[in-house]
């Protein structure tokens, strides 16, 4: 356990406002990203954002500091946004992620840009844009969590909540997707 | 060069970024791709992919940070109020329950003397000693119950104001 996940762990069991607020800035931009990422709606991953942050001060007590701090964040943004799709009597977030399995998890409008594309940003080429949006979400995720975020596979497996072989699988075949995509092809 | 050398090829291209190979695997690998264009341009087109995927990036809303921070301030405030009533209700509870453990044989005398005299089965007034153990519990939970209901509602409420 690293001093830093220690010193994260033993300010989150006392609740230390200023501990949280530094937490808040530092990982602002990678919460946020992953959310976006997940959801695909800037609105809706603000909302998410502020939701994570109240259930870390709320379940602080149970990160131990055995694990990187971001996977545990992300890990509980995941948990919501899967809660908020349950509640929504969704499918969950693989079954609606999985491109075997059904439509990819943005809800796009047909006659405007797709929410990933807004919330990405416009000054983005629009070439990796289009493919990103190409690739399914459940594959997304884990190619943000690997390459972006460069969490080890087994901080990702932790993150989701699935076997390393799951996520290795994931990661395959989300490169392959994303080569396909950025050279023309389909997802 | 045959299909299966590519395939070995392409598959360790991928593997590598994804879980890493190893000295040996990276030796024929490096021998392979001095060989093969194919397969040196397929490096190329994964090391694009992942260099595109890294070139992402996401504007952030304007004060995103401090907002979370206001809402996060403002729960700890709630929370440690809430704490010294929570704390009141669990120390209830077990001068409730010491009290019970200590009074149960003269409470269970007291029960049994009911019971007698008013004529009720023995099983009613056992269920009836029961429950007066269980009192405690019930009052600590609906009170709890509360607490997280209305926390649920200033939640919702809360999330519409902001």
């Amino acid at each position: 356990m690293s001093d830093d996940a220690k010193t994260v762990a033993r300010g989150l069991q006392k609740r230390d406002p200023e501990l949280l607020d530094r937490l808040i800035e530092q990982y602002q931009y990678r919460l946020f990203r992953y959310l976006v990422y997940l959801t695909a709606s800037r609105e809706r991953a603000e909302d998410f954002f502020q939701e994570t942050w109240i259930r870390v001060l709320e379940r602080g007590h149970q990160y131990d500091g055995k694990s990187k701090f971001e996977a545990w964040l992300f890990a509980i943004a995941r948990h919501l946004v899967i809660d908020w799709q349950r509640q929504k009597k969704m499918q969950s977030l693989d079954a609606l992620t999985d491109p075997e399995d059904g439509a990819p998890m943005e809800i796009a409008d047909e006659e405007g840009p797709s929410p990933l594309r807004l919330a990405l940003g416009r000054e983005q080429k629009a070439k990796v844009q289009a493919s990103l949006e190409q690739v399914p979400a459940i594959y997304r995720e884990v190619l943000l969590l690997r390459f972006q975020e460069e969490l080890k596979l087994e901080e990702i497996a932790k993150v989701l909540e699935t076997p390393i072989s799951t996520v290795k699988s994931r990661l395959y075949r989300g490169l392959e997707s994303l080569k396909g995509v950025l050279q023309g092809g389909a997802a | 060069m045959s299909e299966g050398v590519h395939a070995r090829a392409g598959h360790l291209i991928a593997q590598e970024r994804v879980e890493g190979i190893s000295p040996a695997e990276r030796h024929w690998l490096d021998q392979h791709l001095q060989e093969c264009e194919r397969c040196a341009e397929q490096v190329r087109t994964t090391e694009e992919a992942v260099g595109a995927l890294r070139a992402v990036s996401v504007p952030l809303p304007r004060s995103l940070a401090s907002r979370a921070q206001m809402r996060v301030r403002l729960r700890v405030q709630e929370l440690s109020e809430r704490e010294p009533q929570r704390r009141a209700l669990w120390l209830a509870c077990g001068i409730s329950w010491t009290l019970g453990i200590a009074s149960a044989p003269y409470v269970w005398r007291a029960f049994e003397w009911i019971g007698h005299r008013t004529g009720v089965p023995k099983l009613i007034w056992e269920m009836g000693f029961g429950l007066w153990w269980t009192i405690p519990a019930l009052v600590a939970a609906v009170v709890l119950l509360l607490e997280n209901a209305r926390q649920t509602d200033e939640g919702e409420w809360f999330k519409e104001l902001s």
